[in-house]
């Protein structure tokens, strides 16, 4: 089973200056499950409400959605124009 | 070179063997690695592909302002990505079809199958995309 990524690396550099960014993934996961958990039963109050126009399944998608984030893990950007560079990774 | 291909080799320089029968024996003491036919040698298998890389070039003469973009996209988010697309209700679909449209990309996200996703997988393992276009070149693998 795949986890969400625990960090996300930024980097920007330009002629005048260097950022480097470490963000820590790990610390929101858990607010992310406790809010999900929270709103669990609204969600599904929702879906069954709006299960006829169509947008039930998208309401329980939480499963499929925490399925995207786990797989967020090894995404990289990298864009590089003159001297100007920027890259995201999540790790 | 191993000590039969010598051994066999020496032979022929002796006289001992023909120069056909020599070639007989050479193709049978081929070392695996060095198989005549290279579409009969099993695949090594590289493990299952796992990121999709996107490599835009922009050509030398480019000028200044010209990007080079370089992603790396895991293939698990692309599969993830998929399976929430088919959870889209279709009138909004339609909208993001006729958007794609307007760009000029022809594609219906509705047929877009998982089973579809691992086909076009497993053809880019055994081949990489190249597209040279006016500015630049943009080249598709996985890895």
């Amino acid at each position: 089973m795949n986890f969400p990524p625990y960090l996300l690396r930024l980097r920007i550099r330009n002629r005048r200056r260097r950022i480097r960014l470490w963000l820590p993934l790990f610390l929101l996961w858990p607010l992310a499950v406790v809010l999900a958990l929270i709103l669990t039963p609204f969600m599904l109050i929702l879906a069954i409400v709006f299960l006829c126009r169509g947008w039930g399944r998208l309401l329980l998608a939480g499963p499929v959605i925490f399925r995207c984030l786990s797989a967020l893990s090894g995404l990289e950007v990298d864009v590089k124009r003159d001297h100007e560079r920027i890259i995201v990774s999540f790790c | 070179m191993s000590d039969n291909q010598k051994r066999i080799l020496e032979m022929l320089a002796e006289g001992k063997i023909s120069v056909d029968e020599a070639h007989r024996l050479l193709s049978l003491v081929e070392p695996p690695a060095e198989a005549k036919d290279s579409s009969s040698k099993p695949r090594v298998s590289k493990g299952s592909p796992r990121y999709l890389r996107v490599v835009v070039q922009p050509d030398t003469g480019s000028g200044r302002g010209a990007e080079r973009v370089n992603v790396r996209v895991p293939l698990a988010l692309i599969r993830a990505g998929v399976k929430l697309a088919s959870l889209i209700p279709a009138h909004v679909s339609d909208r993001v079809n006729e958007a794609l449209r307007e760009k000029g990309i022809n594609l219906d996200l509705r047929n877009i199958k998982e089973a579809d996703l691992e086909q076009l997988v497993d053809a880019l393992g055994e081949l990489e995309v190249d597209v040279q276009g006016d500015r630049g070149k943009v080249h598709v693998y996985v890895e």
